[in-house]
């Protein structure tokens, strides 16, 4: 069945017919809760969520765009209310970890090559729970996801240029909050 | 090329959205330029950094397990929906209880309703009776008919008690 008969049908409160639509998409959603979370139990409660979002705001939706960019809409915001809430503790945990890092240093430099993958990866998500939620979701959408700029101009309601211009702004505090934490010290961290 | 420049062409440059010429122009500058250098092997280290390769599932049953939420969603919905509509009733039901009141209080009653003759002579605190009593008690005969004559004419033109008490 074509997907605005699967939509259509679950306007009128079919449940097979979202049930289809929840098996279709619920990989991309919870993708997107996750690469913005990094936390899979919390990316699960978070798609179900937006799920539930979605099934109630159905009378709403006009067809206007595919319903996939509707729903990944809802999800962004959903996420986006988290975020904020939780926006504190990751300011916390980014203290913690920027301290923590100068004092593992000996060791780990005597780490593998993967171990430091792992670890600069760690740090660079880190850095990037601690940027604006504007940011956060924007690097996410394009750098995690890979969305087009016009799809993610979709998405979030916003111009293609606009899309442009926070992209470059987001990237340029990503690096600036990461390269103090790595040209210090020595070069051990370097990228 | 200035560096700031040079940084939001090497940025565009990671998406593909450079034309040829900015690309040489950009390469042209970070061959001279040990700092833009440097921010393209960050930027790009971040990039890739930022890439997932392994992408965990949501737990399994994602549908039998969002199924009952929805239905305990929906009767929420259906309470919320009674609450809210009977938040608004309230009120219009006490602007309707109030111009109900002010109504009875400013309209004074019996507007436009017919009375009787009896009626209106009680509403003005006045016996009805009056016009008959002082009938029986007339004792000279002339009276009694001058007094029948006056209430058959009142009656006639429709006049009250009133007129006929004023003529006496």
């Amino acid at each position: 069945m074509e997907e605005k008969e699967l939509v259509r049908l679950s306007k009128e409160g079919d449940d097979e017919a979202f049930a289809a639509l929840v098996k279709k998409y619920k990989m991309k959603v919870f993708n997107l809760a996750y690469s913005l979370t990094r936390d899979a139990e919390m990316a699960d409660d978070l798609a179900q969520e937006a799920f539930i979002k979605a099934y109630f705001a159905l009378p709403k939706f006009r067809f206007r765009s595919e319903f996939g960019t509707w729903l990944y809409r809802i999800t962004v915001n959903h996420v986006r209310d988290y975020l904020r809430k939780k926006s504190r503790m990751n300011k916390m945990l980014y203290e913690g970890f920027k301290e923590n890092i100068f004092v593992q240093e000996d060791e780990w430099a005597k780490k593998e090559k993967a171990q430091i993958e792992e670890q600069r990866k760690k740090l660079v998500h880190q850095c990037l729970q601690v940027l604006p939620e504007n940011y956060q979701v924007i690097i996410t959408l394009r750098d995690i996801q890979g969305f087009s700029y016009e799809k993610i101009s979709e998405i979030l309601n916003i111009s293609p240029g606009t899309v442009d211009s926070r992209i470059h702004r987001a990237r340029k505090m990503l690096r600036k909050k990461i390269s103090p934490l790595l040209s210090q010290k020595g070069g051990s961290h370097e990228m | 090329m200035k560096c700031k420049k040079a940084e939001r062409l090497l940025l565009q440059s990671f998406d593909g959205l450079l034309k040829e010429k900015e690309t040489e122009e950009l390469e042209d500058h970070i061959k001279g330029c040990f700092l833009c250098q440097e921010k393209r092997t960050q930027y790009q280290a971040i990039l890739d950094s930022l890439k997932l390769k392994d992408w965990p599932e949501p737990k399994p049953y994602f549908w039998e397990r969002l199924q009952p939420k929805l239905k305990e969603k929906q009767k929420d919905e259906v309470w919320w929906g009674w609450k809210r509509w009977s938040m608004r009733t309230i009120p219009v039901f006490l602007l309707l209880v109030l111009f109900l009141t002010a109504a009875l209080v400013f309209i004074p009653p019996g507007n436009g309703v017919e009375l009787s003759e009896s009626g209106v002579l009680l509403l003005r605190n006045l016996n009805p009776l009056e016009e008959a009593r002082m009938l029986f008690e007339e004792e000279k005969i002339e009276n009694k008919n001058m007094m029948l004559i006056f209430l058959a004419v009142e009656e006639k033109n429709g006049t009250g008690s009133i007129s006929y008490e004023k003529q006496l």
